[in-house]
């Protein structure tokens, strides 16, 4: 199943000066803080995180859409050119965004058919009318629909129709960002079916970007949850969604609803995080229901755990900080003595 | 609220430096300082003491540096008419032009924004409809026409007034009349569309909601927020108290700043143009801070935000 | 409840068309006679606006049938010469609300695309026009570097170009932060093409209602600074030169400016109805 890495991040860092009031002092906020990680070919990594955790900023990172303050984006081995140079122009053909919102992305004032056709008349590539026909097909839009407006199509085709002018160059790498979160849910299983099934006929490298860990699971081989600019975990999304090691996994996974069982959720304490006022030591801890005096003292780094490898930023899930005995914790709960492999096969 | 008005201050004096560097800029670009300023037919002496003072031999960034200096100490130069100071031929002509424009600013103030609020509280009613009617006519009637009208009627047919000149008040009564009616039809258009916009707010429909009695709504919640972006056009109106009456001037050879400035113009002195252009600015920019400073006492949200 | 809503909505929304139409078409009326006489000034004006008839001097309209709208005191016919200052006066406008548009627009685009220093000078030279009355700035141009008909139509064309920069700033930005040219960006597609084919023909609309708006102003200005001697020099005329020139002759022959005056209100009139009713109808968010 392993593929050699495709795209390869590392340490990006995005800092940006954001302002308090109209002449405030400027605030130096971290969006994201040295984030590491690869895309390979064919597979999926899902990064999930709450609104303002920089996991959007990580995608436009990724595809060079900014440049980062810090860490290096390594596309096929050479580095990404800076963002509007004619190397960075001619790499889109390479390397593709799917947006949340569709309609926004769209130009209403063109036909879908044209603005499919657009990556190919920018990229010179010829036999335009056969390929957008072929492309809408391959989205599941009918041939007439190439004559319609943005706004005489439903959500769900729009999002077809990004897709497709997506699809359009043959991308390597595709950064779906938030790609379902506009649409409604019944539509959500179509889209992401969609991306499933031509990722394994074109073999697509895909990163996932979204809020909700079920659709991450649905259609990612590897999962990466962040909190305030930082990966905290990484691993098998089935693992992870099993058997979080991070307590703030643990917390996202528990607010998942599940039908029919009842299960104790863990509410987070305190408020949401303000990038602009990171907590000293580990940026969780003022809401972490495992947290001890390390916590608040030093930074965790994002390691493989002893026992199954998983990658966690904790120092209580591995195991350098003792756990609190006041049985909230919930981080050590089926730690390194349960096999993650047994998750895995059921 | 210190750092706010600096902020301002700053602004301010931005604009300033940028009203002098233009009036320099395009000094030079128009041709020989010296001529222009002394005038063709000064003595050559003149003109090389001239060069001399204000440093025409020195470096470009050099005498933009004197330039400013010399404005910062008054010297403005000398009018090529008669030769005499710019400066104290505009001031000596600034009390006939206020004459004009404080009255008629007190026509705009008085007829407008009552006539907007009517308009605005009234709405698609006939009163509304006479207002937007007038106010449309005010701005699309240019002042000097409206003012020869005046004049046609008032003057000529009837001979009431007098059509032009400065001998008494009655000669005043026809030039504030023409530049009041038509800054009251503008300012009654702007109040009215502030005011509707304010009584499409949800706190008003909330307020009236409640219970609070309309005429204690109008008065407590809608006026107050109204008066915000009315202040700014009222701070314009203001900050052209100087030189607004240019054209109304020109039509009744009233000898204000306004006719001045025609004159100059036409005559290419430059020394007392640009004199005015500055004053005309100053004027301005005063105006826009005292404007920001009424935003802070109009707008709480300000205050405390700048706190 | 909406079955309710929808044909009282109909009704108001039917009443509305039927009062603006009656001005709306006159206005369009106006303004393609307008547009019609300044086309077609060589043909249909009875004299050249310089030719004398020194018989018929200060001529009231309809005395004689050779001048229907009487002479001025050289005897020049009023009708020609209104023909050819239409003409005049339209061309400077036109003239000057593009350049403006054109000017503010770019300014505004590039503001928006640049950011940091490119934007700051740009907003600062739109608090600078903003801050001065533009008939001053205008007046001390015409003073600083005399007259000719190009350089009158490029000052004209300063006016309001902060409104353009301003408002296109604003759009670009908007459109760039998220949405379609961000998105047409990352296709790999080069900034002329962001702006030229996705960008500005969906800024176009709102450009266009603000030209509306810009468009009587300036013949307000050109006819202001014209009345003052200023603007448009002899032997050419303008409208605001006609009705300064008739100034003179207040007393003795109204006729001389009256025409032009009314001319000015009447296109000023129908271009402010033309384009506050555009702004209604392609664009609610302008005030």
């Amino acid at each position: 199943m392993t593929g050699t890495p495709l795209l390869e991040a590392t340490g990006l860092t995005r800092r940006y000066a954001m302002r308090r009031g109209l002449f405030g002092r400027p605030v130096e906020v971290r969006a994201v803080d040295g984030v590491s990680l690869s895309l390979e070919q064919g597979r999926t990594l899902g990064l999930v995180g709450e609104s303002g955790c920089g996991k959007s900023t990580t995608g436009r990172l990724v595809l060079g859409l900014e440049r980062p303050d810090a860490g290096s984006v390594a596309f096929e081995g050479r580095p990404m050119p800076g963002p509007g140079t004619p190397a960075w122009r001619a790499l889109r053909a390479r390397m593709q965004m799917v947006f949340q919102d569709p309609l926004g992305a769209l130009d209403r004032r063109m036909t879908i058919g044209a603005q499919v056709a657009e990556p190919l008349e920018i990229h010179g590539i010829g036999d335009r009318d056969g390929r957008v026909a072929r492309l809408l097909g391959d989205v599941g839009l009918r041939p007439d629909q190439a004559g319609r407006y943005p706004h005489e199509l439903s959500g769900g085709q729009r999002q077809r129709a990004v897709l497709a002018r997506a699809l359009a160059t043959d991308p390597a790498v595709l950064v779906c960002d938030e790609p379902i979160s506009a649409l409604d849910v019944s539509i959500q299983a179509q889209v992401m079916n969609l991306l499933v099934e031509l990722q394994a006929r074109l073999g697509t490298a895909i990163l996932f970007v979204s809020h909700d860990l079920r659709a991450v699971r649905q259609v990612s081989h590897r999962v990466a949850v962040m909190y305030l600019g930082r990966i905290v975990e990484e691993g098998e999304p089935d693992a992870v969604l099993h058997d979080p090691a991070h307590p703030y996994a643990q917390a996202l996974v528990s607010a998942i609803p599940h039908p029919g069982r009842r299960q104790r959720r863990i509410l987070l304490q305190g408020d949401p995080p303000n990038p602009a006022d990171r907590p000293s030591g580990c940026a969780f801890h003022p809401r972490c229901p495992a947290a001890v005096a390390l916590c608040a003292r030093e930074d965790p780094v994002l390691k493989p755990r002893p026992g199954d490898g998983r990658h966690v930023a904790c120092h209580v899930a591995q195991g350098d900080a003792p756990a609190p005995s006041d049985g909230r914790s919930a981080a050590r709960r089926g730690g390194p003595d349960r096999p993650a492999e047994a998750m895995r096969a059921a | 609220m210190l750092r706010f008005f600096g902020f301002r201050l700053l602004r301010a004096a931005i604009t300033i430096v940028m009203v002098v560097s233009f009036a320099f800029v395009v000094l030079r670009l128009s041709g020989d300082p010296a001529q222009i300023i002394m005038g063709a037919d000064a003595p050559p002496e003149a003109i090389a003491a001239f060069r001399r003072a204000w440093g025409l031999e020195e470096p470009l960034w050099l005498q933009y540096f004197h330039y400013f200096g010399a404005i910062l100490s008054g010297d403005l130069g000398r009018s090529m008419r008669d030769g005499r100071d710019a400066i104290a031929l505009v001031v000596e002509r600034i009390p006939a032009t206020l004459a004009l424009t404080v009255p008629a600013l007190l026509i705009k103030l008085g007829l407008g924004i009552p006539a907007g609020i009517t308009a605005a509280l009234h709405r698609n009613s006939f009163i509304d409809r006479a207002v937007m009617m007038l106010a449309v006519a005010g701005f699309t009637v240019p002042s000097f026409v409206l003012g020869l009208l005046l004049v046609l009627v008032f003057a000529v047919q009837l001979g009431w007034l007098p059509s032009g000149g400065q001998e008494s008040w009655r000669h005043a009564i026809l030039p504030i009349v023409t530049m009041g009616v038509g800054g009251a039809a503008v300012l009654a258009r702007f109040t009215r569309s502030a005011m509707l916009e304010v009584l499409g707010q949800p706190y008003i429909r909330t307020a009236s909601a409640k219970g609070v009695p309309w005429r204690a709504v109008v008065w407590g919640h809608a006026l107050p927020n109204a008066a915000i972006p009315t202040v700014t056009i009222i701070g314009f109106m203001v900050g052209s108290l100087i030189a607004g009456a240019v054209v109304v001037e020109s039509v009744f050879s009233w000898p204000g700043v306004g006719r001045l400035l025609v004159v100059a113009v036409a005559n290419r002195d430059l020394a007392v143009v640009q004199c005015i252009l500055l004053l005309v600015a100053a004027t301005m920019v005063t105006a826009n801070l005292v404007v920001d400073l009424l935003y802070g006492a109009l707008d709480p949200r300000l205050r405390q935000r700048t706190a | 409840m909406s079955g309710i809503a929808l044909p009282v909505g109909l009704i108001s929304e039917g009443k509305r068309r039927r009062r603006w139409p009656v001005l709306v078409v006159f206005a369009i009326a106006w303004l393609s006679l307008m547009l019609g006489i300044a086309l077609l000034a060589d043909v249909i004006a009875p004299y050249a606006y310089t030719a004398l008839d020194l018989r018929n001097r200060l001529a009231p309209p309809g005395a004689t049938m050779l001048h229907p709208l009487g002479t001025d005191e050289l005897g020049r016919d009023v009708l020609s010469r209104l023909i050819f200052s239409i003409r005049m006066s339209l061309l400077i406008a036109f003239g000057a609300t593009i350049i403006g548009a054109l000017i503010g627009t770019s300014l505004g685009v590039l503001a928006a695309h640049f950011r940091g220093l490119v934007e700051q000078v740009v907003l600062a030279l739109v608090d600078f026009s903003a801050s001065l009355p533009f008939l001053i700035l205008a007046l001390a141009v015409l003073a600083f570097f005399g007259n000719s008909l190009t350089l009158f139509i490029c000052l004209l064309g300063l006016h309001a170009w902060e409104r353009y920069a301003r408002i296109a700033r604003g759009l670009v930005i908007s459109a760039g932060a998220q949405g379609y040219a961000a998105a047409v960006r990352q296709l790999g597609a080069s900034p002329w093409r962001v702006y030229g084919r996705h960008v500005l023909p969906n800024i176009a609309s709102t450009l266009i209602v603000s030209m509306t708006l810009a468009f009587p102003e300036i013949i307000l200005l050109e006819s202001g600074l014209s009345f003052l001697g200023l603007g448009v020099q002899p032997p050419e005329t303008s409208l605001g030169s006609m009705v300064g020139y008739g100034r003179e002759y207040l007393t003795r022959a109204p006729w001389i400016l009256l025409s032009p005056a009314a001319v000015i209100v009447l296109t000023t009139f129908s271009v402010s109805v033309l384009g506050d009713w555009l702004r209604d109808r392609l664009d609610p968010t302008l005030s």
